[in-house]
């Protein structure tokens, strides 16, 4: 399937996960603060099945956190997301949510039309797509990631946040906290720790500290180097 | 189909034809108004669970409007007030329901009986 996936480029998915938000609060009422409401986009606006199981054993692969069935329109998340029945999985449950919600905007039409014709011949239950931390690079679920981070972080809202937590427009130069947190922690060089606003902002809006501090940093609010990018700096990593 | 897809089956079914005019009907704030986690609803309503309690039971059918005596049939269960009405009066009340059930009473039947006893009360 990943043969067929087009290059979107980044500002093209978020006016997607930007339009998603703007539909949603035309139909239910507009969302002005955070959290983004991830489980009703996709239940009520999308009227996707959204439900919970056990995704490695039920389909057989290991890892799996969420799954996608186009043509029965019907999402499953794996249980050990379940975020009531393990509150510290929030994030990552409304994470995997909006992941599947980028998949179905972004990619359902790729299975609709080919799905209709594979399942003459194929008649079992199989996902059209399965979604596995460790595949986080393919350009499929790589787009579906991007489009999570804008869904659940819109600009607008997260600067009206930067400014009341932090208390000015400006940026923070995050260089000083990083190398303190690390040395605390014990990090290597290419694990960055999160900051303390990004965790405190990350709460309101249900999102891990992690999505909220690459987030944060995509939109240059918080820098994590003191000077300028220096010569071997290729700039933010794009595929975070 | 098990009477326990059939139970789950039509609670998804009055739910979702509910979540796509009003969010609260989503299977996790719905699971929250009747207290159970999103994984045992959505496996419940999958077949793959057994009916909860029929005081939760109840609280569904009220925020779905439906007849609770409806889902609780469904569930292979009664309405929990029903043994303690039985145990009121147990022989008189045990006969009045087994004649009606050996009479082989139709449901029309019964409604105009109640119906009756009804209009009997009032005057």
């Amino acid at each position: 399937m990943t043969s067929i996936v087009k290059f979107i480029p980044r500002d093209k998915i978020e006016a997607e996960a930007v339009k998603t938000l703007c539909d949603y609060g035309r139909k239910y009422g507009d969302v002005v603060s955070p959290p983004v409401p991830a489980e009703e986009i996709i239940e009520s606006l999308l009227g996707l099945t959204l439900g919970f199981d056990d995704l490695p054993e039920v389909l057989k692969t290991p890892g799996v956190l969420g799954a996608t069935w186009v043509l029965d329109r019907k999402v499953l998340i794996d249980e050990t997301l379940d975020p009531e029945v393990y509150p510290q999985k929030e994030g990552r449950f409304r994470f995997t949510v909006a992941h599947e919600i980028g998949h179905w905007q972004l990619h359902s039409h790729l299975y609709l039309t080919n799905e209709k014709q594979m399942k003459l011949f194929d008649m079992d239950d199989k996902p059209s797509i399965v979604c596995r931390a460790k595949d986080r690079k393919e350009p499929m679920e790589w787009q579906a990631d991007v489009f999570a981070g804008y869904l659940l972080m819109p600009e607008e809202m997260i600067r009206k946040s930067w400014l009341e937590k932090y208390g000015m427009n400006e940026p923070y130069v995050a260089a000083t906290e990083i190398g303190r947190l690390s040395t605390k922690l014990g990090l290597g060089e290419d694990n960055t720790p999160t900051v303390e606003i990004a965790r405190e902002i990350a709460k309101d809006f249900k999102v891990s500290g992690q999505a909220m501090q690459i987030r944060l940093i995509g939109m240059g609010l918080i820098q994590v180097r003191d000077q300028g990018p220096s010569i071997f700096d290729g700039g933010v990593d794009d595929t975070n | 189909m098990t009477a326990i897809k059939e139970f789950g089956k039509r609670i998804k079914e009055l739910r979702e034809a509910k979540k796509r005019d009003d969010p609260a009907f989503s299977l996790r704030r719905f699971g929250q108004a009747v207290d159970l986690s999103p994984t045992f609803l959505s496996k419940l309503e999958n077949g793959e669970m057994s009916p909860p309690k029929a005081e939760k039971i109840e609280k569904m059918a009220e925020l779905l409007g439906v007849d609770a005596d409806e889902l609780l049939a469904l569930a292979g269960k009664v309405s929990p007030d029903l043994p303690k009405i039985i145990q009121k009066t147990p022989v008189a009340m045990a006969e009045f329901l087994r004649t009606a059930n050996e009479e082989g009473l139709s449901e029309k039947e019964i409604q105009k009986l109640t119906e009756q006893i009804r209009k009997r009360k009032k005057v």
